[in-house]
């Protein structure tokens, strides 16, 4: 579904990601594991276009996603829900989530039917939906911005740290969320450094280290590597 | 002693009337600016060239092709818009990448280039435009010339116009979350460069209607856009950069304070006191009287 084929990505003088590969089959919930730094950020940024490549190439479906604007991107569907949430804090919780449909507005029954899944999904959303989503708490702002993700019916959704700062009971809500979106089809690309949760669902598993893949395989084989159990699982 | 006391009052509702109309044109104005700032984070000093270009627009379309003033109106908006845009795409959407100084410095440049186009081709005379309606409008033994009720009107018109363009629909949200996060915006699929264009000829647009409105009033010279355009940023220093509701309450206070200012006052104080004002709101209150769209 999405394959990223030796892709290198600069900030300046700095080579974030290197001669990069690693594919995405359909319906999989794929986890990147990494340290702060370690290049998750600048992959889901090189697929967005959000950062121009260096060299390389993206295709998802089978499109080449050179030189898509980030815009164009999600019409093809594939949806970033960036680290940090990049929410419009000023904006009504509903106006967030309703924007997520922006390139789907002329759908108006369709609008309203993803609106109303969110709002189930989150029923905390659902009371808060008149307030400004700045004013919610980290977990609840998550949920804003996964919801808005997903009323941009993605493909491919790519989810980074959604895990980052919450509380462990938020947390757990939130694995839950994504295992769900994932079930229902949507091939998912999660970034996270809670190796414990994200490995439990998991389908497919890449250790990044200094913008490389050092390691891949199934959760279970990560597990018990011990590289990974020293730097990521604590032991 | 009742007579005078009645003159108070017919001179006090004079100047609520004064004010509201020059704090209407400055509304506008600052409104376009602060919409700008608020996505592009662009200072536009060229906005006060739209000012001067939409009258001058006007003028000419009047004078020399004998439209009517809402059509010189309408064509007005439509040059300052598409200057704004051309502005847009041939100069700031190619500094986006440059240090935010070069911005400014091209937005003067933009500014001195439309002032000398106006001049070249206008001369550096001054030229009027006539009231659409020049009679005096009487009621309860108030008197108000009609065109400063049609600037009023019109100027309160576009702005419920411009709330509910921005609140109520997808293209109008597109600004807000462009300006409330730019990342945000582009990731949810909002295509960056549209949103510019679109609001630099909302900007432009605003600019030029605000000098056509006011030109019956004031007259057109080659300069006129420079004090409208600086008493504009004290505006939305005031209001808070990017805020639409600062923006418009800013120009407001401005208006009545020169009308006030310079009936009781003195006219020689009038253009300083948008000034004065900034210095005293700033030293108390440094993030302005609201807080901007974006956070």
């Amino acid at each position: 579904m999405l394959t990223l084929d030796e892709v290198c990505l600069d900030y300046g003088a700095f080579r974030a990601l290197d001669r990069l590969s690693l594919a995405a089959a359909e319906g999989a919930l794929v986890v990147l594991l990494g340290a702060n730094g370690a290049g998750k950020s600048s992959i889901f940024r090189a697929v967005s276009g959000l950062h121009r490549l260096a060299a390389g190439r993206i295709s998802l479906g089978g499109r080449d996603l050179a030189g898509v604007s980030p815009a164009g991107v999600v019409r093809a569907g594939l949806v970033h829900c960036p680290e940090g949430r990049m929410l419009f804090p000023a904006m009504t919780v509903e106006k967030n989530v309703r924007l997520g449909a922006y390139v789907h507005r002329r759908d108006r029954a369709g609008v309203k039917r993803g609106l109303d899944e969110v709002m189930a999904m989150f029923p905390v959303l659902a009371e808060k939906r008149h307030q400004p989503a700045g004013s919610l708490s980290g977990g609840q702002q998550q949920m804003v911005a996964l919801g808005r993700a997903l009323m941009g019916r993605p493909k491919v959704l790519l989810l980074d740290e959604p895990s980052l700062g919450l509380a462990p009971l938020v947390v757990r809500q939130m694995f839950d969320a994504v295992a769900a979106v994932n079930r229902r089809g949507t091939t998912v690309l999660l970034a996270e450094q809670n190796a414990h949760a994200a490995l439990g669902i998991a389908s497919h598993a890449y250790v990044v280290e200094g913008g490389r893949i050092v390691l891949d395989g199934p959760p279970d084989a990560l597990r018990n590597d011990d590289r990974v159990r020293r730097a990521y699982l604590g032991g | 002693m009742r007579a005078a006391a009645r003159g108070r009052d017919v001179l006090f509702f004079q100047q609520v009337l004064n004010g509201l109309t020059i704090g209407c044109v400055y509304a506008l104005v600052a409104l376009g600016l602060t919409l700008v700032y608020g996505i592009l984070r662009i200072p536009n000093f060229a906005h006060g060239a739209l000012y001067t270009v939409g009258a001058y627009a006007a003028f000419a379309l009047i004078g020399r092709l004998g439209a009517n003033f809402w059509l010189a109106l309408a064509g007005a908006a439509a040059v300052s818009a598409g200057l704004a845009v051309l502005s847009e795409r041939l100069v700031f959407a190619r500094l986006r990448a440059a240090p935010p100084l070069h911005d400014m410095i091209a937005a003067i440049a933009l500014l001195l280039f439309f002032e000398a186009g106006v001049q070249a081709v206008f001369g550096a005379g001054f030229f009027r435009i006539a009231p659409l309606f020049p009679q005096i409008l009487r009621f309860a033994g108030l008197t108000a010339p009609a065109q400063r009720i049609l600037i009023v009107g019109a100027a309160f018109a576009l702005m419920a116009g411009l709330h509910l363009f921005l609140d109520r629909t997808w293209t109008g949200a597109t600004i807000v979350a462009s300006a409330q996060n730019r990342t945000g915006a582009a990731l949810v699929g909002i295509d960056a460069d549209r949103v510019s264009m679109l609001t630099f000829a909302i900007s432009g647009a605003l600019a030029a209607v605000a000098a056509v409105l006011f030109a019956p009033i004031a007259l057109l010279s080659p300069a006129m856009g420079e004090l409208v355009i600086t008493k504009a940023f004290v505006i939305i220093i005031l209001g808070g950069m990017g805020s639409v509701a600062g923006a418009i309450a800013g120009g407001l206070v401005i208006g009545f304070a020169e009308s006030f200012g310079a009936f009781y006052v003195s006219t020689d104080f009038k253009d300083i006191i948008a000034f004065g004002l900034l210095t005293l709101i700033l030293s108390v209150r440094p993030q302005g009287l609201f807080g901007r769209i974006a956070r």
